[in-house]
């Protein structure tokens, strides 16, 4: 049972770094992306791939992991930096597919690995000095370190100009941003190359916990309970998208143990998905609302 | 082999187009991508194959009478989800209903698979012998997609074109508040697009299932080519989208057959002799297609130039 509840809280962990990412893309952004899952399987794949292949040390793995994710992120806007958000929603999901479709019948390097028969054998950091039977409990303090450290980045770059920047994209459009001598499309850009990093971590924390990964991990399915996440604890406030995330993990993830008909994992979805919807219609600021930030003096907020 | 390719290509299309049009009402009328679209496919061909297993008549009679059920209940789905949601959302963002139409699509997918498993059925059709057609082989189930998507084609262009509510459907698409000053009522305007949508949505669905097999993730497996194939003719233009469809079909079948070698190889990029795409990336043609589109000609190939 502790094991169970440190797997939970170490797998929220890593959703919830996805869902900070997915916060500062659509909560700050107003960026809708679909393709959230692609960033955290290219930070997976690139990871597992050049330990497990090409045997780099894992620390230098993670930087190319989450490098890669920053890069596929700046990929992903390219073609629809100027576009609007209808068409961004499918263009992301698209290239999220595409990248799937590409590992699902790429082999890296050896003839069975990759592919759909996955990577096996992603060794996990510090094995070798952690006593045994506490790993567990390492792995949650080093994802719970790095999901505070993204938190801190997330809050950081909200709080400086380029994320208000950011935030003028969201309310006002392009003409706003374009007005105050913005570039939006390169604003954009940005805002995804720094989300997919985050993604990219994400990922990369995944694979070297899990120890193995293939394409059927990175379904679009995976996405949509990230949506979940941040628009149940309140899209624009990144603590909400924490706090999302583990609700959902526990509505996906806490009912596994109880043995029950292979139905349930279905209604189980239905659930998340009428959820979505609820939230939508009678709490669409989700469960902690935006703080709205007043700009100027005292007399300027009073007016 | 060009007869077949250009068979099994067409075949693709109309599956595609039924569902491509009426995803590309439901886009102009409401303004937002509706990811629940596909699923009504879904849902109409579990309806339908459920229908037809209780009917006492021959496999075939009983697909046709459920399968129109089907279209009509899917129909009714489609207006209910604008009632119980949509309609709620009318002042909101594309963004927020894009988000909600995903929400439902869970709702509906994991419903059925909930409802009838996860394990793909297949309709109780006898075992047909193919036709032979210049050269190519066709099916008999093929056929009947493709004169079940003709028929409905002919239907909606009849609706649009030739009565009063096709007239206001499009002023409705085209200015909802100019064609409500002028007496069409446009919430009304709405429920019957949601109902011709989604009933469209609900044949395609049974038709694909007719074709290959019935399973909670079959509309979801086409909703990439569907809008490839709606924002490839151009937002808002259902003859748009029935040529985008047919192009997907196309390129999906085509894409597959052409020895790229032989094109590649003049301009010094390739030094072998034959060059395919491997059959495993077939489903992603439609994807680089619909970022290629949104790269160069957003508003489609028939659309206006707009925002």
């Amino acid at each position: 049972m502790t094991a169970f509840v440190v797997y939970l809280l170490t797998i929220a962990g890593i959703y919830g770094i996805m869902s900070l990412s997915l916060s500062l893309q659509y909560g700050q952004t107003g960026l809708v992306n679909f393709g959230q899952i692609g960033l955290f399987m290219v930070g997976a794949y690139a990871s597992a791939a050049l330990t497990v292949v090409a045997g780099w040390p894992i620390i230098l793995g993670a930087i190319a992991g989450v490098a890669a994710a920053a890069l596929f992120g700046v990929l992903m806007a390219l073609p629809i930096g100027d576009l609007r958000q209808d068409y961004w929603a499918i263009a992301t999901l698209a290239a999220a597919e595409l990248i799937r479709v590409v590992f699902l019948n790429a082999t890296l390097g050896d003839p069975y690995v990759g592919a759909s028969y996955g990577v096996s054998g992603i060794p996990s950091p510090l094995l070798e000095l952690i006593p045994d039977g506490s790993y567990g409990w390492f792995y949650l303090a080093l994802v719970g370190l790095c999901a505070a450290g993204c938190y801190g980045v997330v809050i950081w770059a909200c709080r400086s100009p380029f994320g208000r920047v950011l935030k003028s994209l969201r309310e006002g459009g392009d003409e706003v941003a374009q007005a105050l001598g913005k570039e939006v499309r390169r604003a954009r850009i940005s805002a995804m190359a720094l989300g997919g990093a985050i993604a990219g971590l994400g990922g990369v924390l995944f694979a070297h916990y899990i120890g193995y990964i293939d394409p059927t991990y990175f379904l679009p399915l995976e996405t949509f309970l990230v949506w979940a996440m941040v628009i149940l604890g309140g899209s624009g406030n990144h603590l909400g998208a924490l706090g999302g995330a583990l609700i959902i993990q526990i509505i996906n993830n806490g009912t596994r143990f109880l043995n029950l008909p292979d139905q349930f994992a279905a209604l189980r979805m239905v659930l998340i998905g009428v959820l979505i919807i609820l939230v939508i219609l009678y709490m669409p600021k989700g469960l902690i609302p935006e703080r709205r930030r007043r700009y100027g003096g005292r007399n300027a907020a009073r007016r | 082999m060009i007869t077949q390719i250009l068979i099994n290509s067409l075949i693709r299309g109309s599956e595609l187009a039924l569902l491509a049009v009426g995803l590309t009402m439901i886009y102009d009328v409401l303004r937002f991508p509706s990811f629940v679209h596909v699923e009504f496919g879904t849902v109409g061909a579990f309806i339908a194959f459920s229908i037809s297993s209780i009917l006492p008549f021959g496999p075939i009679t009983a697909i046709v009478i459920g399968g129109c059920a089907a279209m009509v209940i899917g129909g009714a789905l489609g207006v209910a989800s604008d009632r119980l949601i949509f309609s709620r959302l009318r002042d909101a963002t594309p963004i927020i209903l894009m988000v909600a139409s995903f929400g439902l699509a869970f709702v509906f997918r994991f419903g059925s698979q909930a409802i009838w498993g996860a394990s793909p059925q297949s309709f109780p059709l006898p075992l047909m012998r193919s036709w032979s057609v210049l050269g190519g082989r066709l099916a008999p189930q093929s056929a009947a997609i493709i004169i079940a998507t003709v028929i409905s084609m002919l239907v909606f262009y009849f609706l649009l074109n030739r009565t009063r509510l096709g007239i206001a459907m499009r002023a409705t698409a085209d200015d909802a508040d100019l064609s409500e000053a002028s007496g069409a009522y446009s919430e009304r305007i709405i429920r019957v697009v949601w109902f011709i949508g989604a009933g469209f949505a609900a044949l395609g669905g049974i038709l694909i299932g007719v074709a290959t097999q019935v399973q909670p993730n079959m509309g979801y497996a086409v909703i990439l080519p569907v809008f490839a194939a709606a924002i490839f003719g151009g937002i808002g233009n259902p003859y748009g989208a029935v040529l985008g469809a047919m192009v997907i079909g196309l390129a999906e079948n085509v894409g597959l057959a052409i020895n790229w070698a032989a094109l590649l190889q003049p301009l010094g990029l390739v030094d072998t002799d034959y060059l395919a795409i491997p059959v495993g990336y077939k489903q992603a043609i439609p994807f680089a297609l619909l970022i290629f589109m949104l790269l160069f000609r957003p508003q489609g190939l028939l659309g206006r130039k707009s925002t």
